[in-house]
């Protein structure tokens, strides 16, 4: 294996910028494509001015809830700046979470909790507008249960007491568990259908999608050194052609899943998303393979380079990256599990593509053994 | 001692090579010649276990063939009629290569000096940039990293000039001489041969290259 690795550092010596480009493409391309999208979204989005009178929980929490809101960009800013930004209309709206709201919501008190501010450009200033009163209403809501149930608890003594707090943290577990606002119906005696669809234009698909191009481009050197008139010293060398390509199968895996834990690593640096390592792994040992069985069985490198960009096309395309395929999947269900990036972005370690490979390239080492034998 | 005897090969009805019979010494070299098709380079192709005989038995240092192939092998340097080499890489660059995955562990400094010895001074050089004559020098070298005993080579003078010709054959000649290695050698020019080799054996059925030899002097064995 020593030797391998000394034969392939030359070979990689020789290409050193296109190995290192093709390794990096699929974190520059994803990276690159994800944070431009970031930019693009977040420009498109409604500045509004938020100022926080009061640092409380209850004024934090609608601070995050406001922030969180997709369509919404928030700058947390003093009143006065606020007012001026506003004024230049670098803002569509400002609103002033007053002092005491925390207090004020305990006290069920909904009203003049919240000022807002207008200016005559301002756009977004109604739905924005409607969209904090709502969270401002939910958290009364849920201070007026807490309320209740603690009147009740007072009314008809019992031995358990239940804190502001413990109450607070219920009715937000009931909030999340019964999703009142997506429910699903279905006809009787049959299964609801669980809707969790996996996206493809995540980091992780795009990731994917990248991966399988640069991963098949990468192995043209089975090809190459396949075709080479060298290849007719194998029998008088102590490592067989067998065994220099299973090495350099390997070196070359090593290397890529060296570089899917640095891509693992930036990305959730970046962009705060992260991936088990064991899918990672068996998704690089499918790609890893898959490429060269279709670079074995490939004679010339155009032709490998054609495929190369059909089959991520069609990958990509099948996973509804480009077009959306959602009627196709919800009729055919099984027509997503035949996407190998599916398992991948599920998180699985187990991919039906991964045996189908390993299944092919063990039957290929057989057929060869009897050809040689 | 390279001992061959009975050889016979066909393919499908087509006898190429019948009951064939010689023995190779060491440090002899032998030239086998004969028109396009007469199953020389068949011939080298058995006798570097590429190709298997239909009949017949063959035994490198009273290893027989049969069963043996890998041990055999370690023991064969073949230079093969076409320039197999990494274009791209330097002469040091395709040394270290095949000595990485050679039988035989080199130190660098021995590499170089194998390739002096073939008159080869372009260490650092790509191989693209050689002349056909150097290339053909590391084709040749490079077959003999391992240090074989028998080496089996196919027209390797094929397309170069008469000086690189000259150093080739004078090195193949020390080769034979100072570490006994057999040499087996096929090529159409017959001045070559003639100069170069201890022993001729002609092949196939065109009279035209044993009267060549004959009338040169030599004394060539028809098989």
């Amino acid at each position: 294996m020593k030797g391998i690795l000394k034969t392939r550092l030359i070979h990689w010596k020789k290409h050193w910028f296109s190995l290192l480009i093709w390794l990096l493409f699929p974190l520059i391309a994803t990276v690159g494509i994800t944070s431009v999208t970031n930019i693009i979204q977040d420009d498109t989005k409604v500045p509004v001015g938020l100022t926080l009178e009061e640092q409380t929980n209850a004024a934090m929490e609608l601070y995050h809830k406001i922030k969180e809101t997709p369509f919404i960009r928030v700058f947390e800013l003093d009143e006065d700046e606020a007012l001026y930004k506003l004024k230049k209309h670098d803002l569509d709206s400002v609103f002033i979470i007053k002092d005491g709201y925390e207090e004020e919501l305990r006290n069920g008190n909904r009203n003049q909790l919240v000022t807002s501010y207008r200016s005559d450009l301002s756009f977004a200033y109604t739905p924005v507008k409607e969209m904090i009163i709502s969270y401002v209403q939910q958290e009364t809501g849920r201070s007026k249960a807490a309320y209740v149930v603690q009147e009740l608890t007072k009314r008809y003594p019992t031995n358990k007491q239940f804190s502001w707090n413990q109450i607070e943290k219920k009715s937000k577990e009931i909030q999340n568990d019964k999703n009142l606002l997506n429910t699903a119906f279905s006809f009787s005696n049959t299964p609801i259908r669980e809707h969790n669809e996996t996206q493809l234009f995540s980091i992780w698909g795009l990731w994917a999608v990248f991966s399988i191009l640069s991963t098949l481009l990468l192995f043209d050197w089975v090809i190459k050194e396949k075709r080479a008139s060298v290849i007719q010293r194998f029998p008088f060398l102590r490592v067989s052609i067998k065994h220099y390509m299973l090495g350099n199968i390997l070196l070359y895996g090593c290397l890529l899943f060296f570089i899917d834990l640095v891509t693992l690593c930036v990305v959730n640096m970046m962009f705060d998303v992260s991936k088990h390592i064991w899918s990672v792994v068996s998704f690089r040992i499918l790609i890893t393979i898959a490429a060269y069985i279709i670079a074995n069985r490939c004679k010339q490198t155009f032709l490998f380079y054609t495929l190369s960009f059909a089959i991520t096309l069609l990958i990509a395309i099948s996973s509804g990256a480009i077009l959306p395929t959602t009627g196709i999947t919800e009729r055919w269900p099984w027509m997503g599990s035949l996407n190998p990036i599916q398992p991948f972005l599920a998180g699985q370690f187990t991919n039906p593509w991964l045996f189908i490979v390993i299944l092919v390239s063990i039957l290929g080492y057989i057929r060869k053994e009897k050809i040689n034998a | 001692m390279l001992s061959i005897e009975s050889l016979s090969k066909s393919y499908r009805k087509n006898n190429i090579l019948i009951d064939i019979s010689f023995t190779v010494n060491p440090g002899e070299i032998v030239g086998l010649v004969g028109e396009n098709g007469a199953g020389k380079s068949t011939m080298l192709k058995i006798l570097a276990t590429l190709s298997q005989p239909s009949a017949g038995t063959i035994a490198l240092n009273s290893l027989p063939y049969q069963r043996n192939t890998k041990n055999v092998r370690k023991l064969i340097g073949f230079v093969p009629q076409d320039i197999a080499l990494w274009e791209e890489f330097t002469v040091e660059e395709n040394m270290t290569f095949f000595e990485k995955l050679s039988w035989k562990n080199k130190t660098n400094k021995q590499l170089r000096e194998l390739c002096l010895e073939m008159k080869l001074e372009k260490w650092k050089e790509p191989v693209y940039t050689l002349s056909g004559g150097m290339k053909r020098k590391l084709n040749i070298a490079i077959s003999l990293i391992h240090d074989p005993i028998l080496l089996l080579l196919d027209e390797p003078t094929v397309g170069i000039d008469l000086k690189s010709r000259k150093e080739i054959g004078a090195y193949l000649q020390a080769q034979a001489k100072n570490n006994g290695t057999m040499i087996l050698y096929t090529s159409h020019d017959m001045d070559e041969i003639i100069s170069l080799c201890d022993r001729i054996y002609c092949i196939g059925k065109d009279p035209f290259y044993y009267k060549v030899l004959q009338d040169s002097g030599k004394n060539p064995i028809l098989l």
